[in-house]
């Protein structure tokens, strides 16, 4: 299996979204008795930062976990760079990168083992060290995962998704259990991958985070998605439905008071 | 990708101290022991005694020579006696011919049978033993007056033959339950780590195929279990093994042994869903049979209803066929009954294996 790698790098589509890159239609599992997902259907476009939205048990990661191939769909269909998931799930992971929720590697390989050996499972040879540049982890490069702090395992992890220069990069919860800062930092990190012309897709319960990030979000609840749209088009759809707050939003929230106490930079090496 | 897996898993391997410890140091370790120890210990000789005159004279004999120390004497048949002195568990046998009737002057007719393997000791023992049949003959009551034997009193001949240490027994035993302990624990633990962590989870958001990983894991425990080998082979012969059948015959049984204890390590990881539930399981299989096997004593030791039960053990298969290679040479055509026995234990094992196997 070898790539044609000024093929596989995705070509960025300033301005106007798109062709879309990943289709679903009807998407539904059910475990038991539950239904986790319950008929989910969208388009992502090319180029886009499509983020998934909901509550704790929504069902945003089982969603995300059968477009990419991790988990068997019950009924309907994800394509995803024109492949059928269900047909040829492992053409689908060769194009795509998976950040998992909570994703662990091997212990006893440092980032840079890590890296070489994620390069060869896409039976590519990578630039370890322009991986680790690109998500500020070069002085990391001998260490072991385990030693890294939470905001750079997820960095890291984001880095491992990025080995094979995926048309789509998959982010479940990337910075949930993060302190502001890393958080922060992680943003940065996604909007430099968008501008590379990587179409994202993440889960989040962060309303702010989701704001910040997506160009669309889908709101999911119970299985099923319950808006889709521009995060602005969402607000502005539920003030014309004569919302107000009981509380007058002010200029700065508890969070910038926190931020501007303790820095917006890096807490890692404590 | 394969190739890719299997370095990665190599080197896991050699990183993880606790697999390290396990599979490849701690059999180190009581091998040393048990090397330095040398159970063997007693200088004195080990005399088979086949008695076929069975009258006063021979009985004169056999009572004189068992008064000497140095003399640890048995009786038998000619046929047991020598076949002990081939493999090694006696140093002389003596044959009283029929009809003995020693008398000063006259050849007395008797035959000593000695080991050739080792002819330095042979010769210091020939000397003892000539002192001590002249001495019960024709003193009982004292030492023997100079210059009365016409000849000497037993004639020696030599026979092919083994003499085995502990080091020869020990090696082959070790050398089956690194292979066992590789299998068990060189599996079950890491492979458990990786499916709790959710590595193994990573692993598969790529296009690696399980098959891919699955080989690379079993091609990196065997290389890592014939190194293993190497080195108590090395440590073995350093210590004074005697290794007398060929190493590829070894190998293959080695192999076949990896076998068994991998496709037993993988049922274990694939059913266990943490370390906690490995561990007391991978003990549970491997204790009984560390010291049930034959590894550090022979099974001959057992009580009958034991020995009965315990020699349907796979490592005791492994290491019996390992015994005969190293021991006596057998050629992988002579060794059907534990070739069928560790074949019937692979088949078990990995449709076990098979059943229990879990990626999650």
């Amino acid at each position: 299996m070898t790539h044609d790698t000024s093929a596989a790098a995705p070509a960025r589509r300033s301005g106007t979204p798109g062709a879309p890159i990943v289709v679903v239609k009807d998407l539904r599992k059910r475990y038991g008795t539950l239904q986790a997902v319950g008929g989910v259907s969208f388009e992502i476009a090319e180029g886009e930062v499509f983020g998934i939205l909901g509550p704790n048990g929504a069902g945003k990661t089982t969603t995300l976990e059968m477009i990419e191939g991790m988990r068997p769909i019950d009924s309907g269909s994800a394509v995803v760079d024109g492949i059928d998931v269900s047909r040829d799930p492992r053409a689908v992971k060769a194009r795509i990168g998976i950040q998992l929720q909570a994703s662990s590697f091997f212990d006893e390989l440092n980032l840079v083992e890590l890296l070489e050996l994620f390069g060869q499972l896409y039976s590519r040879t990578v630039d370890a060290m322009k991986l680790l540049a690109d998500v500020e982890l070069t002085d990391k490069a001998r260490s072991q995962v385990r030693t890294l702090s939470g905001g750079q395992k997820q960095r890291f992890s984001i880095a491992a998704a990025l080995v094979n220069e995926p048309r789509v990069l998959f982010l479940d919860e990337p910075t949930t259990g993060l302190d502001p800062q890393a958080r922060r930092h992680l943003w940065g990190l996604v909007r430099l991958i968008r501008e590379r012309g990587h179409t994202v897709v993440l889960t989040t319960h962060y309303m702010e985070e989701a704001e910040e990030l997506c160009d669309r979000v889908a709101i999911m609840d119970r299985g099923v998605i319950v808006a889709l749209d521009a995060p602005n088009r969402l607000v502005d759809a539920l003030i014309g439905r004569g919302f107000t707050k009981a509380r007058v939003e002010r200029l700065a929230n508890l969070e910038d008071v926190f931020l501007d106490l303790t820095g917006h930079d890096l807490r890692e090496d404590e | 990708m394969f190739w890719a897996l299997f370095v990665a898993s190599v080197r896991m391997f050699v990183r993880n101290r606790a697999a390290v410890f396990f599979s490849l140091f701690l059999p180190l370790i009581i091998m040393l022991i048990f090397g330095v120890l040398n159970f063997e210990g007693s200088t004195t000789i080990q005399l088979g005694i086949v008695d076929e005159a069975r009258n006063e004279a021979s009985g004169r004999l056999i009572d004189g020579l068992a008064d000497f120390d140095y003399i640890e004497p048995s009786t038998g048949s000619r046929d047991a006696k020598l076949a002990e002195l081939e493999d090694g568990s006696l140093d002389y046998v003596l044959a009283i011919p029929p009809g003995f009737d020693p008398q000063i002057g006259q050849e007395s007719g008797l035959v000593a049978y000695a080991s050739t393997a080792d002819p330095a000791q042979a010769q210091v023992g020939q000397g003892l033993l000539q002192q001590a049949v002249g001495t019960a003959l024709f003193a009982p009551g004292g030492a023997p007056p100079g210059g009365v034997f016409g000849a000497p009193p037993v004639r020696f001949e030599s026979v092919e033959s083994r003499d085995l240490a502990y080091i020869d027994f020990l090696v082959p035993g070790i050398v089956g339950m690194t292979v066992m302990q590789l299998g068990l624990f060189g599996v079950a633990f890491g492979f458990v780590q990786l499916k709790r962590t959710g590595a193994l989870r990573r692993l598969f958001a790529t296009p690696t195929s399980p098959a891919y990983f699955l080989s690379a894991q079993v091609a990196s425990r065997l290389i890592i279990a014939f190194v293993q080998v190497v080195i108590l082979f090395g440590i073995g012969i350093w210590f004074g093994l005697q290794m007398f059948g060929d190493y590829l015959t070894l190998a293959a049984i080695v192999l076949l042994g990896s076998v068994i204890f991998l496709a037993v390590g993988f049922s274990i990881a694939g059913w266990a869903k943490n370390e906690d539930q490995a561990a007391p399981v991978a003990n549970l299989i491997s204790l009984p049979m560390m010291f049930l096997s034959g590894v550090f004593f022979p099974r001959d030791a057992m009580p009958d209803f034991l020995a009965n039960i315990t020699q349907f053990m796979p490592l005791t298969y492994v290491n019996e066929a390992l015994r005969a290679v190293v021991n006596d040479g057998a050629s992988i055509m002579s060794l059907g009954p534990q070739l069928l026995g560790m074949g019937v234990w692979a088949a078990i094992t990995f449709v076990v294996a098979i059943r229990m196997f879990r990626w999650e």
